[in-house]
């Protein structure tokens, strides 16, 4: 199939595995998906420390739950790419060890409190969701095939998330400040998840030209600040004064100051090269080889190998 | 010999088991599987997987524990009591996962 009548036909869950697609179908999905799948990763690397250290025993549970599903997610998802032929699941996550896989901006930054955890569970997670929603209408359609799993399990991640948000914000004052705090520190990121608002990419428009994406990143950040900087507010979450962002009452639309918001950092997080890119990466890469024992053993049981370690560190 | 034949009825949908067909070969397997279950309802595609390529799970096997037999509510997003409504997608999610519950609860009946 060439170019044109992939653009012709495009629309959603309209080409899978049997289709004969040409190589920048192919390619740009792979990038696409890969970028998915490895953030699925990075993100349960963030959050399982809190299976350990969560406040209660409900609390745990759901986060093991929820690490569990999306390491899941992160498995469907490189499936969906791999059968897109460009490259092997092996491959991407060697990729990812390596520091050359690419994945979403707020899992470069160290979440070590607890009052963070409701900045990825509910804001994070909720962006996330509102993207994944629209990818149920994706042209590939592996991917549109995860994406009705994922959403049906990620409903739970984002309720758990607010009701983390619920709890810590009738807490105690010092908590609530606390927690404050974490989401001053977090907010710019979770504005930066969707990119910057004069986004030229070009990725876009040959994504969206043969139905890979259905939703521009504006569209989608107009619906995510219109369902939750109201929730943010409910809890009592105030907006920091920096980055600017209000509601325009003659165009109607939200919009965020881009002068406001740490372009220089976004973009050196997107190359892998900040400090927190290279903890988090570090981490994925020494579990990767921890557990190497494992993988040999279930490729060529009975053979042997290398020593057997611990994934924790 | 034994298939197992997925009906898929339109592009796009989900392959769903029909049925079984006895063919001593892929070839006849594929014509008999046209025949007995693409005929009736509306098809787009079957897949035919010989019998013996198909592994089973049992909920009474030792060791099995599928979802619905242990106590783990807190993996729903029903066990939230936080409000869904203000995002179209967790609504959805909502729905789906009170769909799934009311038929794991069918199932104990
Ligand atoms: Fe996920």
């Amino acid at each position: 199939m060439d170019v044109e009548t992939v653009e012709a036909r495009a629309g959603p869950r309209e080409f899978g595995p049997g289709d004969d697609m040409p190589e920048e179908y192919r390619k740009a999905a792979t990038r696409m998906i890969q970028f998915h799948a490895n953030s699925e990763i990075m993100g349960a690397y963030l959050e399982r420390p809190f299976i350990r250290e969560a406040p209660s025993i409900d609390r745990k549970l759901a986060f093991s739950a929820k690490v569990q599903d999306e390491i899941g997610h992160g498995q469907l998802l490189y499936r969906a790419a791999e059968e897109l032929g460009v490259k092997t699941r092996e491959q991407m996550l060697d990729e990812l060890a390596r520091g050359e896989g690419k994945f979403l901006n707020c899992f470069h930054y160290p979440m070590e409190r607890w009052e963070e955890t409701p900045m990825i569970a509910f804001f994070v997670d909720g962006a996330a969701m509102r993207r994944q929603a629209t990818l149920k209408r994706t042209s590939w359609e592996p991917y549109a095939h995860a994406m009705d799993k994922i959403c049906f399990e990620e409903g739970f991640h984002i309720k758990h998330g607010e009701s983390i948000l619920r709890e810590l914000m009738t807490g105690p004052r010092a908590v609530q400040e606390r927690t404050q705090a974490a989401f001053e520190e977090w907010w710019p990121r979770i504005l930066q998840f969707f990119g910057p608002t004069d986004d030229q990419s070009t990725h876009h428009d040959f994504s969206a030209a043969v139905g890979l994406k259905t939703m521009t990143n504006d569209a989608l950040r107009q619906a995510f600040l219109n369902a939750y900087v109201p929730k943010a507010r409910q809890y009592g979450l105030e907006l920091p004064d920096e980055p600017r962002v209000y509601r325009d009452a003659e165009t109607d639309r939200w919009v965020v100051e881009q002068d406001d918001l740490d372009w220089d950092e976004f973009w050196t997080v997107a190359k892998n090269d900040y400090d927190g890119s290279h903890v988090q990466i570090g981490k994925r890469e020494r579990t990767q080889e921890a557990v190497e024992w494992v993988r040999d053993a279930i490729e060529s049981p009975g053979q042997g190998g290398v020593t057997p370690a611990a994934a924790d560190d | 010999m034994r298939w197992e034949v997925f009906r898929q009825d339109k592009k796009k949908d989900y392959h769903t088991y029909v049925g079984t067909v006895h063919a001593p070969n892929a070839e006849l397997a594929k014509q008999y599987a046209e025949v007995q279950h693409g005929r009736r309802k509306p098809t787009n595609s079957l897949w035919i997987v010989p019998k013996d390529a198909v592994e089973t799970v049992y909920a009474d096997d030792p060791g099995v524990e599928f979802g619905g037999t242990t106590q783990k509510d807190y993996r729903w997003a029903t066990a939230y009591s936080t409000d869904e409504t203000f995002a179209e997608e967790i609504e959805a999610s909502q729905r789906e996962q009170e769909e799934a519950e009311r038929d794991i609860a069918e199932a104990d009946r």
